[in-house]
This record gives structure tokens, C-alpha cells and sequence, in this order.
């Protein structure tokens, strides 16, 4: 079975501004590597063999375009990954202002890990590719790969300078403090007890979609923490009266050899 | 891009439609079977038959025939039709006014007595294709109204339509499309799902219907498919949740349907194609002043202002086969699979095998292996197909044809690689990697021995170290294609063993040994022989064993001999017969001798004749050597030391024989000795040690050695005997021994022996065989040690005897506490035999402790049938 036509069990979406590296952080999860993307249009979704479940992962536009887009995209969503960017604070604020009223549609147990994607500027620990494959990275790849096409003028990102490869380091302008801040800000938003809901230092991350840092312990956190929404939802299924058509055909036509015979 | 999916094919022209009125536009299209209808902006309805025609070259055309056209009398543009066919009918819109028409007339039905057949005030409506009502004879329909912010539900029937139910929407709605109870909404700034059965709603998301016309467009159970801002195609199901990426569209798109897998969208001059499997977008066609896409049953047909044209999708095996020759593999693949849905089970499988082998195919001649390998896995590819690339690989026995249609354009190897030496060897250490990995699995089933060889053939020529891990174990390859091959890389050891395992044992041997005569050159093995021996020596074909023992033996009888003593004792080899080895083996002494030493050394076999034969072969090596003129010393010497070791050590051989051979040899004199000391005769033997071999330390040694195996006394009686030798050799022939200056010598030897190994002697007896004049510091040594061993032993004895007495004390010690108490014996007491009272201390103690009258015990002894003596009396009072 090819996997596009696999059922998925459970959904992941990824939100954040334009810039950011959604996209980039899921194609070095899936593909391993850092490409240059370009600036998505509309949405794309991946299908992610975990373990015997299909998780489908979406990754958003972060265009004010598609803005209109995010809460269809959250509908039914198990969890969520509220993406910003170190170097940018307010890539951190439009997750507030913008982006958490797109997760109204989400499951009311949706799990939310806030992520500050491009670490590798600011943080010389991030330059540590901590792939599980281990594969050294092609530090060659230059900053024009980094920065995705300036689609609007007001781009929030200032591209990376070269300065950053030499050594020098962007100024931080997200600390970690500020995502949690911002994730005890989203357990209000949602009417969730603090102490009844995900502690921060598991759903906070830093990453680096450039060097790999932390992207996998992102993702796979990410599926660990959706688990039992999957088993609940496969639970839900088999009690529901609808019949799989699909599934009872086989059975069908075994019936039917069996009659002729 | 750029795949061909679909190919544009007119349906109606211009001139069929509207000849040369300029003024006429086509407004909408309807199509059921053949029957297409066209609305135009003149209120016409025209009805054609649309015949497909498929050319001699398989290319398709329609052919329109023009069967009526009709006014509808209403002077406006007519909006929209539907074919209800079941009912014969065509639901048109025109002027705001939904009714209905005979399909094959196209007379305006008019109402039934029971209800009207006309709606007012609309602006736009859908079919239900998927209607919850079962009834077959009538049609449901969404119906939106200029008037209200409403959407109508309606039964049409053939000669009437009936509201059922009316939903109000939160704003003016302008487009809608129907499935089961589930209303696909445009509204004036969003999308919206709204269940009309229960009321509820889904909001999808925003989207200005006034600034770009909207798209609702149904495209399966409960999924819809929507323009979304920025040119988007967004996919939405009955839940409000998107299930697909959405597709990227321009901004202008007039229209969109779904041709699985593709999603078909047509703007002001293009149609586009994008996949529904990986949202790229696929091809674009060319078309001017396109106004109306709809699909029906499955058929895309396109209008233009003027012409009507169909879609026509091309076989998606063609599509498939295109997108492989432009090396587009995984596009191919998603197609594959994607259409998995759209094609039978078992011909799925068929077709979705086949591409992955084209896809491995196209990746392999890319030199991308690691995916090639993978594809030709999951395509279960037939490994013969390429191994077939590769020139010559294949046995000539292979019933093998490539498959046909082929799998690749590759003719062979070559004709891939054109020429390049480096992309040649790199493909042929993928097959050797790829064969290695497959020949054991169910791949090769079937066709094992083309696998096999072709490895064969690939290790062979590329040196591979694995050749020989090959055809040492368990293999198939064809021996009659395999032996040139190896010949031809001069692989002649691996022949062999190709030989051998193929039975030819005698092929092998013969190969083999042509490489180590050096007629033949391999240099696989550089201790070839040596393998050959131990081949030999553990062949279960004795007949091969004693064909070829001759050569190895000619050429190393020190190693070929090997073959018959290294033999392993296996109960699957036949045992040799030794006789026979040795009659075999008899011209040839020095392998003669090493497999005697191995039957009687080795393997102990305790048989006079071969302990016989083996001490008469070192005596005889001893003898040849001796006759020498200048005899090797080393050679001798080691030869004798063998010599003399078996003498001694075997007991087996006849001594006689062997005494026999050397009677006339004086330089063999110790080996005499040991003889004679064999027979037990050992005043001969002591007297050739002393006399003529004056070899006293050997003297002393044969001493020892005769009595190994002896007691003390008969040891002390050889060393009397050597002494007396000693002593005799000096006393009578005193003047002659003297002369020779050699009485002194032996005195000195008897001298030493004593002071050596005095513990042996017995001193008394020595003392009396000593001459008298021997001086006493002479025997110091001896006597001191005499002397003292007496004395110890003296003393020894005494400890001992003074030890056995306190044993004895402490015994008796013991004895008395064990029985404590007193006896007491008094004038009162009676005797307990006689009853008498005692009159004397002394009685006698019966075990118990009871006295008794000493009389009364010596009466009772001698009464006494068992006649039993009381030896234990004491007399304690």
C-alpha cells in the first residue's frame, strides 16, 4: 500500500510565521536533510510511519494570504506545533496574536509544543548536528539556502548574515523564558489547569532545521505525547456502527467461494 | 511537468453550433451518454450525439451530430441545465426560473395538477449525486434563491418539483453544491458546510465571493473541493476537515473537476492539471476563452465562448510509461499506486510489479543501486533479467528470454556504460553484491543456477576473494559453463574445487597438480600441495588415494606421507589398511619410516610385525649411514637416538632379529646393550657398557633403566652386578688391565657408583666384594653414607617401636576409661559361678566387670565347648 493512500490516525499541524522553518523542520525530519524550500503555498501534508500508526503532518503557509486556511487546517488536530524564530521576537508574538485563534478548531486535548526554530544563529551547541542517522552535515550550504524567497516586503526575518557562519553570533531576541511564558499564556487561553496540563520543559523546544539540533527529539516527542489520543480514537472506531466497505469486501467474497463451491 | 494526462479533442465546433452569427455564446453544457446539450445566450438548448471514434492509430475523435435545437422563449441567456435522466428530463435555469424540459423533444414539461414544475428567484442549483431519499424516479436539489438567504431543498419528479425542506444561511450564499444531507455553501465572505438534516454548520474558511468568483465543486462521498484565496484549490470532507494538500491554482480559475488523480482546473487561457497524489502540477494545455469545465460521468468536457471540446485522459499505463522514458520514477510510481484504486486487484499487481522493475531499471542504469536494488525487491524482478545486461553471464543452458515488452532500453552492459570502463565495473560490483544478497533468498528460486554461475563468473573475474566461499559451499553452478570461464582467469584452484563438488575428484586432482608441477599458473594457493595432501588425505575414494599418493609422495615424501598418517579416524572414511600402506609405501624408506613411527608411536599400535619393521628401518638408516665414508654426525646421531629409543621403550619387536643384524657392527655396542638388557641378559650387557664401551655413565643409565619397572632388590642386584663387574674387570686381569692403564679407570667407576648410588647397595655385602687395599677416604662418601642410612634406619626403628608402644599405652588407657568404675572384689561377695565367697584378691574380671574365681574361669575354659580363650584377665582390686 503506497503511503499517500494510507489513512492516518491522528494529525499534526504545524503554525508560525512566514520564515520561520516550518517547512525546513519537517524536511529534515523526513528527508534528513536541509534544502532550500520555498515559501509554501497553501499547505503541504506528510505521512509518517510511527511505530504500527500513520501520522499525517501538515505544514502550514505562514503567508498572511493563507492565513484564512489555519483553522481548517487545526480542525481536528491532536496536536500542534506553534513555530517561531530566535532571532525574531515577533514571529513569537503573531503565534499569540495570530495563530492561537486558529487552534480553537483543534481537539479539545490537543497537545501544543511551542518551538524556536534557527538556534544554529544564536547558539554554538546548535551547531551539533544531533541527527539520530549521524550523518555529518554539508556545512557548505550557504546562507542564500537559509533565507526563503522574500515573497513580501514586510519579511520578519532579517536574512542571516554571513557573519553567523564565521562565528559570530545573531543577537538572541527569543529566550527560552519567553516560551514558556507564552505556553502558560496558551494553557490560559484554553482554559487549562497548568498543573493538570503538559509541563513547559517538555513541550518548549530549540531548534535548528539547519544542523538538525533537536529536530528529531521535536518530532518524536511530539508522537510519543499523541499516543493515546491515537488509541482512543482507534478505540472510538471500533465501536462505531459504520461498516469499513473496503475490510468487508474481503470477507464478502471469501463468503461467496465459499458458497459456489 | 509536463506529462501528457489528457489530450483536448473537439466535440462540437463553431459551425455545427452557431454557423457564422457572431453573437451567440455557449452559456452552459449538459452531458448524459452520448446525448450533449448546449444552452447558448440566445435561449437555446441544442441537443447533439456525441459518437467516439477511434482511428486506425488508436487516436480518439468525436463526431457530433446535431439531433434538435429548441427556444425556450424567454430571451435570456440559459444559465444552467442538469439531465435527470431517469426521468427523461433536463433542468434548466433560465431567467431566474429553475423547470423542466423532455430530454428528447425539449418540450417545456408543463405542471402536473398537484404542484408546479417552475421555482423562482434562482440564482444558482445543484444535483444530489448522492441522495439520502432512495427513490430512483425523482431527483433532490439544492436550490439557491436571489430573494431570501436561504438554500431550498427540492424533489424533482418528472412532472413536478417539491420543497422539502429550506436551511437559512448567515449570509446571501452564491454557490452550492450537494451530498447526502451535507450542503457545500459559498457565502458571501466564507465557506461553509451545513447539515440540512440537523441544522449544524461547519465554517471552512474565509473567502471574498465577491471579489473572485467561488468553486464548490463536489468531488466525492462527502469531500469537496474549493477556490481558496490565493489561487488555491483546498479540499474539504463533510467534517470541515481537509484531508489533502491543497493544489496550486491561479488566481483566475473559471472552473475545476476531479479526474482521479488528477484535479482538472481551467482559467482565462489555460487548463491546468495538478496530481491529487503529490499536488504538483502536471501539465497545462493551451485554451483560449475557456468558459466551462464540468465533468460528466467521468468525461471532462470544456467549453469555449463557441466550441465544445472533451478531455479525453490518456491510458494510465501510457501515463505511466511516459513519465518512466523521461526518467521520472517516483512521479511514475505515485501514479502507480495511486490509481491502485482504479484497477483490478490481480491487475494492479501485475502492472505496479512491472514499474517498479522499470523503475529499478531506470535507477540501475543511473547508477543509483542502492535504489534499483530496492525497486528490483519490491518488484520481485526476475534477477535473470539483469543478469542478462551483463554479456556472457548467463549459462548457455539458460532457458532465459528477456520479457517482452522490455523492461529497459538497454541492449547489454555495454551498449549502458558506452564505453565507460569505470561505469562498467561499477555495475558489475552492484550485481555481485546484489546476486550475493539474493542467491538465498526466494528470489532466486527457480533459476538457482543462473544465479549461481552468473556470480561464478562475476568473481572469477573480477578476483573476487568470495570465488572460493562460493563453490566451497552449497552451490548451483553449471560446471560445463563455469569450466572455460575459470580457465580463461586462470582460476584453476576454484576449478577444482568446481570439480569436486561436482564429483570429479580425479578432474580436480589432475588440475591441481598441473598448477604445482607449474604447467598451469594460479596463484590463488600458494600451498597448494600441502592442500592437496590433506585433500587426499581425506578422501573417502581410496582408489584416488593410492592413484595419486605416488605423486605427492615424489614430490615431498615427508608431506605426502601425510595422506595415510593425518587420515581422520571418521566413520565415513574408509580405513586403510596399514599392511597395505606399507607394501605401498615400501620403495620408499623415508615415508616408509615416518608411517611406521606414525602406527607405532602415534598411534600405539602394539603389533610385533610393525615395531619389528620400524626398529629394523632405523637400524637400518644407522647402518647405511655408518657405511658412509664420512657419516653426518648429526644425521647419526639423531638416527641412533631414535634407534635407541624404541629399542627401549617397545617391548614388542624381536630382539633376536635385531641382534642378529648388529652382531657384527662394534659401533652399535649401546644398542647391543640395550638389546641384551631386553633379553634380561645383563652380565652381557654391563660387560660391553664397561668392557668395550667404558661407557660407565650409560652403565649406571642401563642400571636404572633395566630396573624401572623392578623392585628395590632387583634393582640392588644390577648394581652388585655392575660392581662386580668392576671389581672383576680390575682384579684378575690385573697385569693386563693395568697395562692398558685402565684398572684404575675401573676402580674409579666402582668408586663412583658406590659413593653415587650408595642407597642401592647393600653395605655388609659391599664391604666384602671391596678389595682390601682400598683406602677408607676413597669409599668416604659411600660409607658416610652407609653408615648413616644404618644408623637411620636403626633409629627409625627404634621411633617407631617407641611410637607403637605409646599407642599401645594410649590404647590401653582408653580401654580402662571406657569401662571407670572399680570392680570391687570383697569376703562377701560370691563368685558368680561358683556362688563361693572370696578368699584371695586375685580373680578374674569377666567383661562386664564381674568377678570371678580364677579357678572357676580356668574350669569354665576347659567345660567350654567353643573352647574360647579369656585373654584379657587382669587383677584389679
Amino acid at each position: 500500500m503506497p503511503d499517500k493512500m494510507k489513512r492516518p490516525d491522528v494529525k499534526l499541524v504545524l503554525l508560525g510565521d512566514m520564515n520561520v522553518g516550518k517547512t525546513s523542520l519537517l524536511h529534515r525530519y523526513m528527508e534528513r536533510k536541509f534544502k532550500e524550500t520555498v515559501s509554501t503555498v497553501g499547505g503541504a501534508f506528510f505521512l509518517k510511519q510511527w511505530g504500527p500508526y500513520n501520522i499525517s503532518i501538515w505544514d502550514t503557509a505562514g503567508r498572511e494570504q493563507f492565513h484564512g486556511l489555519g483553522s481548517m487546517y487545526c480542525r481536528g488536530a491532536a496536536a500542534v506545533i506553534l513555530t517561531y524564530d530566535v532571532t525574531n521576537w515577533q514571529s513569537l508574538a503573531e503565534l499569540e496574536e495570530r495563530f492561537l485563534s486558529l487552534t480553537d478548531t483543534a481537539n479539545h486535548d490537543c497537545i501544543y509544543a511551542i518551538v524556536g526554530n534557527k538556534a544554529d544563529l544564536t547558539d554554538p551547541k546548535a551547531h551539533l548536528s544531533r541527527t539520530s542517522d549521524g550523518q555529518p552535515e554539508d556545512q557548505t550550504e550557504c546562507e542564500e539556502e537559509r533565507t526563503e524567497p522574500q515573497v513580501l516586503s514586510a519579511c520578519p526575518t532579517p536574512p542571516a548574515s554571513p557573519a553567523s557562519l564565521s562565528g559570530v553570533m545573531l543577537h538572541k531576541q527569543v529566550t527560552h523564558e519567553d516560551a514558556v511564558a507564552l505556553y502558560g499564556r496558551i494553557l490560559r487561553y484554553k482554559g487549562l489547569d497548568e498543573k493538570s496540563s503538559l509541563p513547559a520543559e517538555k513541550v518548549c523546544f530549540e531548534t535548528s532545521a539547519k544542523t538538525g539540533y533537536n529536530v528529531d527529539a521535536l518530532f518524536e516527542t511530539m508522537f510519543d505525547l499523541v499516543l493515546p489520543s491515537i488509541l482512543r480514537k482507534r478505540h472510538e472506531n471500533q465501536e462505531s456502527p459504520t461498516v469499513d466497505l473496503e475490510d468487508s469486501q474481503g470477507a464478502h467474497s471469501r463468503k461467496a467461494r465459499i458458497g459456489c463451491c | 511537468m509536463s506529462v501528457k494526462a489528457f489530450e483536448l479533442v473537439p466535440a462540437v465546433e463553431r459551425d455545427l453550433l452557431m454557423g457564422d452569427k457572431a453573437r451567440i455564446n455557449i452559456e452552459c453544457i449538459e452531458c448524459c451518454g452520448k446525448h450533449l446539450y448546449v444552452g447558448t445566450n440566445d435561449c437555446f438548448i441544442h441537443h447533439f450525439l456525441l459518437d467516439e471514434v477511434t482511428s486506425s492509430k488508436g487516436k480518439l475523435s468525436y463526431s457530433a451530430q446535431k439531433l434538435l435545437h429548441k427556444y425556450l422563449g424567454l430571451k435570456k441567456p440559459v444559465a444552467e441545465l442538469r439531465a435527470a435522466s431517469a426521468l427523461e428530463r433536463l433542468i434548466v435555469l433560465c431567467d431566474g426560473i429553475v423547470f423542466l424540459v423532455d430530454m428528447v423533444t425539449l418540450e417545456t414539461v408543463p405542471s402536473a395538477a398537484g404542484g408546479g414544475a417552475k421555482i423562482r428567484s434562482v440564482t444558482a442549483f445543484c444535483i444530489n449525486e448522492n441522495p439520502v431519499n432512495g427513490d430512483p424516479f425523482c431527483v433532490e436539489m439544492g436550490v439557491l434563491s436571489s430573494k431570501r438567504r436561504t438554500v431550498q431543498i427540492y424533489m424533482v419528479y418528472e412532472d413536478r418539483v417539491q420543497l422539502v425542506k429550506e436551511v437559512t444561511t448567515p449570509e446571501q450564499p452564491c454557490a452550492v453544491s450537494l451530498d447526502g444531507y451535507f450542503l457545500c455553501l459559498a457565502l458571501t465572505t466564507q465557506y461553509m458546510i451545513l447539515n440540512y438534516n440537523t441544522g449544524t454548520s461547519q465554517d471552512l474558511f474565509p473567502y471574498n465571493s465577491e471579489e473572485r468568483r467561488p468553486i464548490v465543486k463536489r468531488i466525492s462521498r462527502e469531500e469537496f473541493l474549493l477556490a481558496a484565496p490565493g489561487g488555491l484549490g483546498m479540499f474539504a470532507n463533510a467534517e470541515g476537515i481537509s484531508q489533502r494538500a491543497p493544489v496550486n491554482w491561479s488566481e483566475s480559475v473559471i472552473g475545476a473537476a476531479v479526474c482521479f488523480p488528477y484535479v482538472v482546473a481551467l482559467d482565462e487561457s489555460f487548463i491546468t492539471i495538478h496530481s491529487m497524489l503529490d499536488q504538483q502540477l502536471k501539465q497545462t494545455l493551451s485554451f483560449r476563452d475557456g468558459h466551462i469545465l464540468q465533468d460528466f460521468e467521468g468525461k471532462v468536457i470544456l467549453a469555449s465562448i463557441k466550441a465544445v471540446y472533451v478531455s479525453v485522459p490518456l491510458p494510465l499505463e501510457r501515463q505511466i510509461q511516459d513519465l518512466l522514458v523521461s526518467h521520472r520514477v517516483e512521479e511514475a510510481l505515485i501514479l502507480t499506486e495511486g490509481a491502485q484504486r482504479n484497477i483490478p486487484k490481480d491487475k494492479f499487481q501485475i502492472l505496479h510489479k512491472r514499474i517498479l522493475q522499470q523503475a529499478g531499471f531506470i535507477h540501475f542504469g543511473q547508477l543509483q543501486f542502492l535504489e534499483a536494488k530496492e525497486h528490483f525487491r519490491k518488484g520481485q524482478l526476475d534477477v535473470r533479467e539483469l543478469i542478462s545486461l551483463y554479456p556472457l553471464l548467463l549459462p548457455a543452458s539458460s532457458s532465459f528470454t528477456r520479457c517482452h515488452p522490455p523492461l529497459h532500453e538497454f541492449a547489454d552492459l555495454n551498449h549502458l556504460a558506452q564505453g565507460d570502463q569505470e561505469k562498467v565495473l561499477r555495475c558489475k560490483k552492484f550485481l555481485i553484491s546484489y546476486l550475493g544478497e539474493v542467491r538465498s533468498t526466494e528470489v532466486a528460486n527457480g533459476c538457482r543456477e543462473d544465479v549461481d554461475t552468473a556470480l561464478l563468473k562475476l568473481y572469477a573475474e573480477q578476483d573476487h576473494d568470495s570465488l572460493l566461499d562460493l563453490l566451497a559451499s552449497d552451490n548451483a553452478c553449471v560446471l560445463a559453463d563455469s569450466v572455460p570461464w575459470l580457465e580463461k582467469y586462470h582460476k584453476y584452484f576454484a576449478l577444482g574445487l568446481l570439480y569436486h563438488y561436482h564429483g570429479q575428484d580425479s578432474a580436480a586432482l589432475q588440475l591441481w597438480i598441473r598448477v604445482v608441477d607449474g604447467d598451469l599458473q594460479d596463484s590463488t594457493r600458494s600451498d597448494l600441495y600441502e592442500y592437496i595432501v590433506d585433500f587426499l588425505c581425506s578422501s573417502s575414494n581410496l582408489d584416488l588415494v593410492w592413484n595419486y599418493a605416488d605423486w605427492a609422495l615424489r614430490k615431498d615424501p615427508t608431506t605426502g606421507v601425510h595422506i595415510f598418517t593425518k587420515r581422520p579416524g571418521r566413520k565415513d572414511l574408509p580405513e586403510l589398511n596399514p599392511d597395505d600402506v606399507i607394501t605401498y609405501l615400501g620403495k620408499d624408506s623415508q615415508a616408509l619410516i615416518l608411517y611406521l613411527e606414525h602406527l607405532v608411536l602415534e598411534r600405539r599400535i602394539q603389533k610385533e610385525k610393525f615395531h619389528t619393521h620400524l626398529a629394523v628401518m632405523y637400524l637400518e638408516k644407522v647402518l647405511s649411514l655408518l657405511s658412509e665414508s664420512s657419516p653426518d654426525e648429526v644425521q647419526l646421531t639423531e638416527a641412533r637416538g631414535r634407534l635407541q629409543a624404541l629399542l627401549r621403550e617397545s617391548s614388542l619387536y624381536r630382539v633376536q632379529l635385531l641382534l642378529g643384524k648388529m652382531e657384527n657392527c662394534e659401533q652399535l655396542l649401546l644398542e647391543r646393550a640395550t638389546l641384551h638388557g631386553k633379553l634380561e641378559e645383563h652380565d652381557k650387557a654391563l660387560h660391553i657398557l664397561v668392557h668395550k664401551l667404558r661407557d660407565f655413565p650409560s652403565a649406571e643409565a642401563f642400571c636404572i633403566w633395566a630396573s624401572s619397572c623392578r623392585d628395590s632388590e632387583y634393582r640392588q642386584q644390577l648394581f652388585h652386578l655392575l660392581l662386580g663387574v668392576y671389581l672383576d674387570g680390575s682384579l684378575p686381569a690385573n697385569a693386563q688391565a693395568a697395562a692398558r692403564g685402565g684398572t684404575g679407570e675401573l676402580e674409579m667407576a666402582a668408586v663412583d657408583l658406590l659413593n653415587r648410588h650408595g642407597e642401592v647397595f647393600d653395605a655388609v655385602q659391599v664391604l666384602r666384594m671391596l678389595p682390601e687395599g682400598w683406602s677408607l677416604q676413597l669409599l668416604r662418601p659411600f660409607l658416610g653414607r652407609a653408615v648413616r642410612a644404618s644408623m637411620h634406619s636403626c633409629r627409625t626403628s627404634q621411633i617407631a617401636l617407641g611410637l607403637a608402644h605409646s599407642e599401645n599405652l594410649q590404647l590401653l588407657h582408653d580401654r580402662l576409661k571406657e569401662r571407670k568404675k572399680p570392680i570391687f572384689v570383697s569376703k562377701k561377695k560370691g563368685c558368680h559361678l561358683c556362688h563361693n565367697t572370696f578368699s584371695e584378691p586375685a580373680v578374674v574380671c569377666l567383661p562386664g566387670g564381674v568377678p570371678v574365681h580364677t579357678h572357676c574361669v580356668a574350669q569354665r575354659v576347659t567345660d567350654s565347648p567353643t573352647k574360647r580363650q579369656l585373654t584379657n584377665s587382669s587383677n584389679h582390686t
